[in-house]
């Protein structure tokens, strides 16, 4: 095996142009898939993190509170009992956050928003701060009953004209929320804004964090009840669908056990895609809905898909052409080293050794190539992460970031070199095929 | 002696589109054990095509090629590959060395294959060739950078490597001066008497045919006698007075 594996590097050197070039474009498809790749794993990871800090917990218990069957609030009664039972009984649980939950209008002197309302008690928010990037203001005087934090483009949207020209909404503006409340009736709470932090994708389009405190005054709820309890799990892994459903439906029997009653409609979609189902439902009372935070986010996890896909695609197609290219160059090289393979036949050697000849100058070709563009890709995906590109707003909304994040884990790394090698391999198998399929008369008297 | 190789009513035909050339028409031949003996005739006579059925390189369209008494048209290809590795040896008229591998490495490629020989041994039956062909000290040197018959000689000794029973070889000097072919003509023929392997080498040239024990004449694919060298050099000759005047 040595020997085949000599003769073919040192075929790959004789030929060094054809190889550079060849190597060259393995070097750029893998390349390209770790950046491709890292791109998708960064918005992947961006889109988890922020996901479940700011919009989700791991596992959430939230619900509806439906005072007559059409009527239904996003709230939990009770909260703190329901929230001691699962610290009681669940010993996987790190932390429980409260979070209220709404849908207002917000409105400034000149403009006005539909938003989602995400109350928060700043104090026991963790990575809250790691999360939010503040362009403006004080994230710590959230803890005010009247504080709201907004993204840099909803400041924009509900800025005024100043001298002819759009100021944004800056800290220390005060704005109006209106909102129904469970009662069926209007309320407005007058609030300020506290802090502007930059935008955050599509999660920071639709959603801003008010103080729980004021979120509870403008429903006109008690301190007891909160629209979720967000559970943050030990030793949390998002590929770890499996666990996390096995987890909440323990929590779901606790709180069954404690005469809690469930929600029966358990589609994985965001509460406020669940309103129009829960009306129709001829119940009334407090009903536990208990959600992953893959439900929550699905709606943002679709949009990392699709990137995945697309890129996914991207890749693909490369892999396709370059695979075609080393095709091509083997088929040269059977065609060129025919005589040889024909003395090799005729001084003894098997087919089945000129075909594993062949084989390993692609597979070469391809390691060779493969692990230089892995290396070409980390470095650039280093690079870019360091230059803190700027990415168009377009992009942000699917990218969650305002920058390019790229995460090519060594995971993934290996994955791409694998899959790449393992299909210049494969290109390489007919080639190779057809020149172990040569009688070696025919190939000796080969000419061209 | 005994016999290696025989040959009975071999025909063997190629196609060329619609058109079939028959390259031989019904070639006998028996060669003994130890025999060293060449093949003569003009360019076309079928020469190459019968040293291929020999190699079992090629097969007969028709006829009996038996080699060490085993019928080659019965073999399978893989059977047929490890015939020719281990009972023949080839030499071939544009030396076919691998480009890419040292003379050392050439040399040792068939006892690779073979895989009857540990590292140590593979290197001591390597050394052994290649003093014996006197390249020892181009064992590290690549095939482009040896003369022909430095080339030449380094097809002989990875022809004999593996110590093949049969050498065939196919117009072996050829492709060299008539100094450097008589030098490779005598080498083979040390190496037939010390080491009783037998050679059977193609030729149309009367100072090689000269060397042989016997010479087997083909014409259009027909062998049309078997002389002896003295008598075969003669004829050459009377042939070519005869296309002179």
């Amino acid at each position: 095996m040595f020997r085949y594996f000599q003769i073919a590097a040192r075929n790959l050197w004789q030929h060094r142009l054809r190889t550079s070039l060849v190597g060259l474009a393995v070097a750029l498809v893998t390349a390209v898939f770790v950046l491709l790749t890292g791109i998708s794993n960064g918005t992947q990871n961006t889109m988890i993190t922020a996901s479940t800090t700011l919009l989700t917990g791991h596992i959430n218990v939230a619900g509806f509170y439906k005072v007559t069957p059409g009527q239904g609030a996003p709230v939990v009664t009770e909260a703190k009992k329901v929230r001691a039972i699962i610290e009681k009984e669940v010993p996987e649980v790190e932390s429980i956050v409260e979070r209220g939950r709404g849908w207002a209008r917000l409105v400034s002197d000149s403009s006005s928003l539909q938003v989602g309302l995400a109350g928060i008690d700043i104090e026991t928010e963790k990575g809250f701060d790691g999360v939010l990037q503040i362009e403006s203001g004080d994230l710590s005087k959230m803890k005010e009953t009247d504080a709201v934090l907004l993204f840099q483009k909803q400041a924009e949207k509900l800025g005024y004209k100043e001298n002819g020209k759009k100021v944004p909404v800056k800290v220390g503006d005060r704005l109006t929320i209106s909102a129904p409340t469970p009662r069926g009736t209007n309320n407005t709470l007058d609030v300020t804004v506290v802090a502007i932090a930059k935008d955050m994708g599509l999660m920071s389009q639709f959603s801003i964090f008010m103080n729980n405190t004021g979120l509870r005054r403008l429903y006109q709820m008690n301190d007891d009840t909160t629209g979720a309890l967000q559970i943050q799990v030990k030793h949390f892994n998002p590929n770890d669908r499996t666990g996390l459903t096995a987890l909440r439906e323990r929590i779901g029997k606790v709180l069954q056990q404690h005469n809690y009653t469930l929600l029966d409609n358990n589609k994985p979609v965001p509460f406020w895609m669940k309103f129009q189902d829960i009306t129709r439902e001829s119940w009334t009372g407090q009903r536990i809905d208990l959600t992953l935070w893959s439900d929550e986010a699905s709606f943002l996890e679709n949009f990392a898909k699709i990137i995945s896909v697309l890129f996914g695609m991207v890749i693909f197609t490369l892999v396709v052409i370059v695979s075609i290219g080393i095709f091509a160059v083997m088929w040269v090289a059977v065609r060129e080293r025919t005589r040889e393979i024909g003395t090799l036949r005729a001084i003894g050697m098997q087919r089945f050794s000129v075909m594993t000849m062949f084989q390993v100058e692609g597979v070469i070709l391809g390691v060779i190539g493969a692990l230089a563009g892995a290396v070409m890709g980390l470095a650039i995906a280093g690079l870019l992460n360091a230059a803190h590109i700027k990415i168009a707003e377009g992009m942000q909304l699917f990218l969650f970031s305002d920058h390019l994040i790229l995460l090519p884990t060594a995971n993934l790394v290996a994955w791409g070199v694998g899959i790449i090698t393992v299909v210049i391999g494969l290109a390489s198998i007919v080639p190779s095929v057809i020149a172990s399929l040569k009688k070696p008369v025919e190939a000796m008297s080969h000419s061209g | 002696m005994d016999t290696i190789v025989s040959i009975r009513d071999v025909v063997k035909e190629y196609s060329l589109g619609k058109v079939v050339v028959p390259a031989l028409r019904g070639v006998n031949l028996e060669v003994k054990k130890g025999e060293f003996i060449s093949i003569a005739g003009p360019s076309g006579s079928g020469k190459t095509t019968l040293l291929n059925l020999i190699g079992c390189v090629d097969t007969a369209t028709r006829g009996l090629v038996s080699v060490t008494g085993q019928d080659t048209a019965q073999l399978s290809e893989s059977a047929l590959t490890r015939l020719r590795l281990n009972t023949i040896g080839f030499i071939f008229q544009s030396f076919n060395l691998v480009s890419v591998l040292t003379v050392y490495q050439n040399v040792e490629f068939p006892l690779l294959l073979q895989r009857k020989l540990n590292g140590a041994q593979r290197k001591e039956r390597v050394t052994q060739l290649l003093t014996q062909v006197g390249l020892l000290d181009h064992a590290k040197h690549r095939p482009n950078e040896l003369s022909g018959g430095q080339r030449q000689r380094v097809a002989i000794a990875r022809a004999l490597v593996a110590d093949p029973q049969i050498v065939l070889a196919d117009e072996p000097t050829a492709n060299l001066d008539s100094a450097t072919g008589a030098a490779i003509i005598d080498l083979m023929k040390e190496l037939n008497h010390t080491k009783g392997t037998t050679f059977i080498f193609s030729t149309h040239d009367h100072r090689v045919m000269q060397h042989a024990q016997s010479v087997v004449r083909l014409a259009d694919g027909l062998i049309s006698g078997r002389e002896t060298a003295a008598q075969a050099v003669a004829h050459s000759l009377g042939v070519e007075q005869a296309k002179a005047s």
